[in-house]
């Protein structure tokens, strides 16, 4: 609507900028909550589709899993089990020749099933086929006697063998503690890239042994009063194609695993899924119900500099009246209005929200930065906030028709 | 087109009494009874306060009275819902006030469409007609001027073509000479003369200006609310 008569054109100026950045305001706020509430919950969401693994099996303490071996194997004798990888992590110490000994992360697997259950994005690290001799750890565990000839193969990262100008093939000190003395020689045969989500951010250096030859070396083989230990920390199972996606296939399989290990956790990453979707649901409604308060404050003051120009038109509304022009031209007219500041004030905010996001992503503190990286800005969301928002302001605009059609003619023109 | 032949109005008992809270109440109007032929120029004298501008927006639908009854042709329209007497008015009546009352924002064409504009009146068309009334009230090349561009005298003119717009039968000015110059306000009296006398027009002029009220064929005087006398002019 042209404005005129009886109002001072800064002040309408002035209002109608404070209109727009209340809406906007009122906007920014969900767009920003909702876009980074979502992208932290798509993210977390993705993480879990691309695990390699759907099904945990985990124990109270650390090194808490024991029969490691024969509990892999009965894993995988179940139905639609891909691959079982069990794992223990623990430091040990390693002598480079000439160097001192460093104390660095080491994994303990069974070379044949450990690729099979690392994310895509890991599972390029490593060669496709582990060098760490007997692909089944079966020849040196030997039953649980420990007895038979271990390969004393180590792959090492890539960090490590720069860091000490460790050469493929050569010798390898390795020992469960800083005495060298006790210290067995392993065989480098390979090298692997390394994540340090994967292995800890010991910059990189690790190394990576057949399970057995780890829990000798950490003392986990055999417990206390020769005690059948034969310890790990995890087992990840990664279930066949169709089953990984389907929560119901899944939950079975868990549920074979659990009657197996009555006192482990076997956790399915489905069910993860499925919390953690529920979970950002009822986030992404608490944010919409936290922003309804911008969003009742922004149209407040979009009705109030509505009326107040109405009211600052007295006027020019009257004339029109007098006239004979019908009251929906004026009430479209005011509508309209409401619109174009809705509309502008949605898209000052949906600017702002992206721009403080991206602000964010630049230049937060690292946990602000990385959830503001993962954001999303699901068009879909946005417009419907957009929607919602033109839609409420008819409310606003509602109102000042209602007081600019309440106007006496015959007063408006005295 | 010529303009449809404008309505024979009846005021018949007409009182409006203005409540300014409910116990002083001011009867600006009593009792009028009054008849104004089809094409009937008659001005409207009396002091301050007497209840001309009152009776002028009666006679225009602008307001209902609070007593009696107004007819348009025999036909009873003083209270008829506000819809239906701003239709009444857009088409019949042209209001032309003392303080021209142009809209501020608009150039003088678009003031001049705006009747036209709520009357569906394709654009090509009311353009034109707007730009004709603009040269018929002599200010032909002022199309884009606003307002606060023009005199009073030409503010005037656009409210008298704006009046004329939709063609009505009715022209209502109330004191349309009380803020211009003696020159000006002799000019704009002798373009509603003349415009009225084009299209047979009934004009109802108020004043309180006897040298303005001589242009008339008829003369009413209002005193305390009422019709005091109603002649013939000379
Ligand atoms: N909206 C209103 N509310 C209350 N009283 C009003 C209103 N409009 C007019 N009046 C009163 O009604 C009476 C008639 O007013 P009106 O405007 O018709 O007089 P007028 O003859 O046009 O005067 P003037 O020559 O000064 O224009 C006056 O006493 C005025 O104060
Ligand atoms: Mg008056």
């Amino acid at each position: 609507m042209r404005w005129g008569y009886g109002s001072s054109l800064r002040h309408l100026r002035l209002q109608q900028v404070l209109a727009i950045a209340a809406v906007g305001t009122a906007v920014a706020l969900p767009v920003v909550l909702v876009s980074v509430g979502g992208g932290v919950a798509a993210h977390e969401l993705a993480g879990l589709e691309n695990a390699g693994y759907q099904i945990v099996v985990s124990a109270a303490g650390a090194h808490g899993i024991v029969d490691s071996h024969n509990l892999t194997d009965r894993i995988r004798a179940i139905a639609s089990v891909a691959a079982a990888s069990p794992t223990l992590s623990l430091t040990v110490d390693v002598f480079p020749s000439g160097g001192s000994p460093t104390a660095v992360p080491a994994e303990g697997v069974i070379p044949d099933q450990f690729p099979a259950t690392l994310p895509p994005e890991e599972r390029d690290l490593f060669p496709s086929v582990l060098r760490l001799g007997d692909p089944t750890d079966a020849v040196h565990f030997d039953n649980g006697t420990y007895a038979g000839p271990a390969s004393n193969d180590v792959m090492i990262s890539t960090a490590l063998a720069a860091a000490h100008g460790i050469a493929n093939g050569t010798t390898l000190l390795i020992g469960g503690s800083d005495n060298r003395s006790q210290a067995v020689a392993y065989i480098v045969t390979g090298s692997f890239g390394a994540a340090s989500s994967l292995l800890g951010p010991v910059e990189g250096s690790a190394v990576l042994l057949p399970l057995s030859n780890l829990q000798v070396l950490g003392g986990l083989a055999t417990g206390p009063d020769a005690f059948q230990h034969d310890a790990s920390d995890t087992i990840e199972v990664s279930v066949t194609g169709g089953s990984s996606v389907d929560p119901a296939a899944l939950a079975q399989v868990r549920a074979q695993i659990q009657s197996l290990v009555p006192f482990y956790a076997v956790t399915s990453l489905g069910q993860e899924a499925q919390q953690l979707e529920s979970a950002s649901g009822v986030l992404t409604g608490f944010y919409l119900a936290l922003s309804s308060v911008g969003l009742t404050v922004g149209l407040l003051f979009l009705a109030l500099v509505l009326v107040r120009r109405v009211e600052s038109d007295r006027r020019s509304i009257g004339i029109r009246r007098a006239l004979g022009l019908p009251a929906g031209s004026i009430a479209r007219e005011i509508v309209l209005d409401g619109i174009r500041l809705a509309l502008l004030g949605a898209a000052v905010g949906v600017i702002g929200g992206y721009v403080l996001v991206e602000a964010l992503a630049a230049w937060g503190s690292s946990g602000v930065r990385l959830a503001a990286q993962w954001a999303r800005f699901d068009p879909v969301t946005i417009g419907a906030i957009v929607v919602g928002i033109v839609a409420l302001s008819l409310l606003a605009s509602g109102v000042a028709t209602r007081v600019a059609l309440r106007i006496e003619i015959t007063e408006a023109l005295r | 087109m010529s303009a449809p032949t404008p309505p024979r109005i009846e005021l018949a008992g007409v009182g409006r009494t203005y409540r300014v809270g409910e116990p002083e109440a001011v009867p600006a109007l009593r009792d009028i009874d009054w008849t104004i032929p089809p094409g009937e120029f008659v001005s409207v004298e009396g002091p301050s306060g007497c209840g001309k501008t009152t009776l002028l927006n009666l006679v225009g639908l602008l307001d209902a009275p609070t007593a009696g009854e107004i007819r348009w042709d025999g036909t009873p329209v003083g209270h008829r819902p506000d819809r239906e007497r701003a239709r009444l008015r857009l088409k019949g009546v042209g209001f032309i006030f003392q303080r021209f009352y142009l809209l501020p924002t608009l150039t003088a064409l678009e003031n001049i469409e705006l009747p036209m504009r709520a009357l569906r009146v394709p654009r090509a068309e009311r353009t034109r007609r707007a730009g004709d009334l603009l040269e018929e009230v002599g200010l032909h090349g002022k199309e884009r001027s606003f307002p606060h561009q023009l005199s009073g005298g030409e503010e005037q003119r656009v409210a008298v073509a704006r009046a004329l717009a939709n063609r009505p039968g009715v022209l209502l000015a109330d004191e349309p000479t009380g803020e211009l110059d003696s020159g000006n306000a002799a000019a704009i009296l002798a373009l509603l003369e003349r415009v009225r006398a084009d299209r047979d027009a009934t004009l109802v002029l108020v004043t309180h200006n006897p040298e303005v009220a001589r242009h008339a064929r008829r003369h009413v005087t209002m005193r305390d609310g009422r019709i005091a006398s109603d002649v013939p002019g000379a």
